[in-house]
């Protein structure tokens, strides 16, 4: 029958035991020493008084000696680990110089030291059992022993020297909480901790951002498994100075044997090689930002192998050539349009001798639309300068084809019409040299395109004309104005033809005047048509004449005759048809003048006379024409003119009719003279119709005619004003008119005085 | 009674001759009308007193046989009007030599004036 122990039994054995006992509260960091046993106080040569109720430091006095007092920091740290894994652990040869019972040295001694947890009912550490079993006494040693002893220890020195100075970060996690045992300066370095931060603590504790994201399941695997643990380019999210930051780093986890080959921890040894990933990372970006670049502008890519004919293509590539994947080189080719098959063939043949390799060719897709590609590539030679590899590029050209196309049509179509043009067509540089004329203007001068260039153009102008032209362009060239000009050229049909040249100043869009563009009409048949038209109206005024002259002759000879008889009445019709006459005459006379102004063959036959008398004589003449209207004279003294008398007078005759003509109700016409300086003016005031602002200036103008309602009331051809106006402007003088409508015009003109002397 | 003062009048429009004429004879002229110069250039005998010479004349300018007749001892004293539809010429008809020029279509006032100023 079992007996059962009695509590004092129980103390009788604790007593009795030869190891070395303590019972140690769990009161950190004093750790009061709540038992001890006669073995323990034997060990240490101490009484049980001096013990009971201290902390545990009184069991271990620091002998100011002793260097590695780190002994006593270890033993707390073991307390530590029991107190919070709730297991047992041991520390062996653990060195500690004690006193000597009886004498006031110290003597090293090697302990293994087992602290031991005891639970609650709740299964929390009560207390702990410190067990000490002295190792061995060094004089007890043999002399073989203690040198080997030395030797361990110098090891033991040597391998913690090298775990503190190593290049890589080291530690050692102990028990299941991995509580930081010891860790070398890397590593703090890599955690951002100092030492005290980390030593005794468990490890996720101290980095809680390494928390749950599977390095405790790796060291747990280590932990159970014993089979150490490698790991390159682990992600390690790290705070650092106050930031959040991922740590690359290569890791072993090599499990921590005891001596009993119980594996009580991990071993991590721990490389960062943050830089280096990031480096790669950052190639892996440029490579891809480049491989984004490429594909964002369509470029497709290819690698071809050329000893093995393999061809590695980009997704663009397959893309373009009309397939959704890459596919092998020889689906590739196949594609291609059987008529460029040669071409693409030549153009890899020329390659290795190149270096380069481009060709641009149309593939087929799968929908039969035929798409236009662009190969461009560069060949790479191997260490034997044989070519090994072709690296390039492709791009998808067929809307570059179509815009050429259409460009090179619309080309065409311009150079068509350029050539067709019955126009000649130019361009000027800034400097005014031509630098284009089209085929027309070739073809009319019969001088190739490059005599042209420049001032040669020129060459076709006839001798006459040439110092015009350039006059007239190189002035029109000064002021970037619109040129035009009239010149004549020798025609390759061996006649002279008459050309109208224009042209318009040209800018770039930046507001840059680049030269000129014009174009050059042939307007021979036009001046040969004026010359007819200005022969038969020359032809038909001058016939008109003879009639009228035979038709006035009898007239008169009819009036005198009837006069004679005494019959006054008839006589009187026909003095009318005589009037009638006049006017006829007038206006053949008018129809001949425009000719001969438009032709240049307006001429004066001027002389010296006194103005006064040709005005007096035309008024005295004009007031026998109206009845309705006095004309009253307002004259400067007598001056004398050098001009054609008759001519002028044709003016005033045509303002003195105009004015009468256009003032039916009104019954005075003043025409008034004045000298000045250099010339003498003379102007017709009437209080008749007017003309309305905007026709003003339009009255000296060629076949204007008072228009609207009022047109039929004012016949007339719409001459006179444009003969007086050039009569006056050919006599070196003005003419002009102020008028309201509906108040009256008056019309009024100024001849230079001048020397007698012949213009 | 007086013997009538000649006129001869050369024009290749039989309308103005035959116009020109009757009114001349109304005035109490002796009128020869002249379709074409030809006789006027060999003339020697009953010389008029007064030349009208049309200058365009079909085949013929009449400023040329106003110089020929100027220049002929013969007749360089018979006073020539010339007459033209072109008023511009008178410079050169005078320039011919002529006594005096009339643009046609003229008034029969002053045809009646130039003949009253050269025959007195």
């Amino acid at each position: 029958m079992a007996t059962k122990i009695s509590n004092d039994g129980y103390k009788e054995i604790f007593n009795i035991s030869p190891a070395a006992i303590l019972v140690i509260g769990i009161d950190a960091p004093l750790y009061t020493i709540l038992d001890v046993n006669e073995a323990y106080l034997i060990l240490i040569n101490k009484t049980r008084e001096a013990l009971l109720g201290k902390g545990i430091l009184s069991a271990f006095p620091v002998d100011p000696t002793e260097e590695e007092s780190k002994n006593i920091e270890s033993i707390i740290f073991s307390f530590e680990r029991v107190i919070s894994s709730k297991k047992q652990h041991t520390l062996i040869n653990c060195r500690h110089a004690s006193p000597r019972r009886g004498r006031e040295e110290f003597r090293e001694q090697y302990w293994t030291t087992t602290n031991i947890p005891v639970l609650n009912e709740n299964g929390n550490v009560k207390y702990l059992i410190h067990s000490t079993a002295k190792k061995a006494e060094l004089n007890k040693l043999g002399e073989k022993e203690k040198t080997r002893f030395e030797a361990l220890k110098n090891q033991r020195q040597q391998l913690y020297s090298t775990f503190m100075q190593a290049p890589v970060g080291i530690a050692i996690f102990r028990g299941p909480e991995y509580i930081v045992e010891l860790i070398n300066p890397p590593l703090c370095e890599l955690y951002a901790k100092t030492a005290e931060e980390m030593l005794g603590k468990p490890v996720f504790e101290v980095l809680t951002h390494a928390k749950g994201i599977g390095f405790e399941e790796l060291l747990d695997n280590v932990l159970l498994t014993g089979k150490p643990f490698r790991g390159q380019g682990l992600a390690s999210p790290l705070m650092r100075s106050g930031k959040l930051e991922t740590v690359y780093l290569n890791l072993v986890y090599e499990p921590f044997r005891e001596d009993d080959g119980r594996i009580s921890g991990v071993i991590a040894i721990a490389t960062d090689i943050t830089e280096h990933i990031n480096a790669k990372l950052q190639i892996e970006e440029a490579e891809e930002r480049a491989r984004l670049a490429v594909d964002a502008v369509g470029l497709g890519t290819f690698d071809l192998n050329l000893l093995t004919g393999e061809m590695i293509t980009s997704q663009v590539f397959a893309n373009i050539f009309g397939f959704d994947a890459p596919v092998p080189r020889r689906e590739y080719v196949k594609v291609i349009h059987p008529d460029d098959q040669e071409l693409r063939s030549k153009a890899h043949k020329a390659a290795p001798e190149t270096g380069r390799l481009f060709y641009e060719a149309r593939v087929v897709w799968p929908d039969k639309t035929v798409r236009w590609v662009r190969v461009e590539g560069r060949v790479y030679y191997g260490t034997t300068s044989i070519p090994v590899r072709v690296l390039g590029t492709l791009l998808d050209i067929t809307e570059q084809k179509k815009i050429k196309e259409a460009l090179a049509e619309s080309e065409q179509l311009l150079r068509n019409i350029t050539t067709a043009a019955p126009t000649g067509l130019w361009m000027a540089d800034a400097a005014g040299g031509i630098t284009y004329v089209n085929k027309t203007w070739i073809d009319w001068t019969g001088l190739p395109f490059e005599r042209h260039l420049g001032a040669g153009w020129l060459k076709a102008v006839v001798q006459e004309d040439k110092e015009k032209v350039l006059e007239k362009f190189a002035n029109d060239l000064a002021k970037r104005i619109f040129h035009e000009v009239e010149f004549r050229i020798n025609h390759s049909d061996g006649t002279i033809h008459w050309c109208v040249v224009n042209g318009g100043p040209q800018y770039r869009n930046e507001g840059t005047f680049v030269g000129y563009i014009g174009a050059c009409v042939d307007i021979t048949e036009q001046k040969h048509l004026e010359r007819q038209k200005d022969d038969f109206i020359g032809i038909a005024s001058h016939e008109l004449k003879t009639p009228v002259t035979s038709i006035k002759a009898y007239a008169q000879v009819l009036e005198k005759m009837l006069l004679k008889k005494g019959e006054i009445k008839e006589a009187g019709m026909i003095s009318k048809m005589d009037m009638q006459l006049n006017r006829l005459t007038s206006l053949i006379g008018d129809l001949l003048d425009v000719t001969k102004i438009n032709t240049g063959k307006l001429q004066f036959n001027n002389s010296e006379f006194n103005l006064n008398i040709l005005v007096k004589e035309l008024v005295e003449d004009m007031q026998h024409t109206t009845s309705q209207h006095t004309l009253i004279e307002s004259l400067a003294p007598p001056v004398v003119v050098w001009g054609d008398r008759e001519r002028i007078g044709q003016v005033i005759t045509n303002l003195i009719s105009n004015a009468i003509k256009y003032s039916p109700n009104a019954d005075e016409i003043i025409i008034q003279s004045e000298l000045k300086e250099n010339e003498v003016t003379l102007s017709i005031k009437d209080f008749g119709i007017g003309i309305a602002e905007q026709n003003m200036d339009k009255v000296f103008e060629q076949f204007y005619r008072v228009s609207g309602n009022l047109q039929h009331t004012f016949p007339g051809l719409g001459l006179g004003l444009y003969i007086s106006s050039e009569i006056i402007k050919r006599q070196g003088g003005r003419i002009w008119v102020t008028s309201r409508e509906k108040e009256g015009s008056t019309f009024g003109f100024a001849l230079p005085l001048r020397n007698k002397k012949k213009t | 009674m007086n013997k009538l003062k000649k006129i001869i009048i050369a024009d290749d429009n039989p309308g103005i001759l035959d116009a020109i004429s009757i009114l001349l004879e109304f005035e109490g002229y002796d009128v020869l009308g002249l379709q074409n110069c030809d006789s006027l250039l060999t003339m020697d005998s009953e010389l008029p007193d007064l030349i009208l010479l049309d200058i365009w004349m079909s085949g013929t300018d009449g400023r040329d046989i106003c110089k020929h007749l100027k220049q002929k001892p013969a007749t360089c004293k018979i006073p020539i009007v010339l007459i033209s539809a072109s008023r511009d010429i008178e410079h050169s008809a005078i320039d011919a030599g002529a006594d005096g020029f009339l643009a046609k279509p003229f008034e029969m006032n002053d045809l009646l004036e130039k003949v009253k100023k050269h025959i007195s």
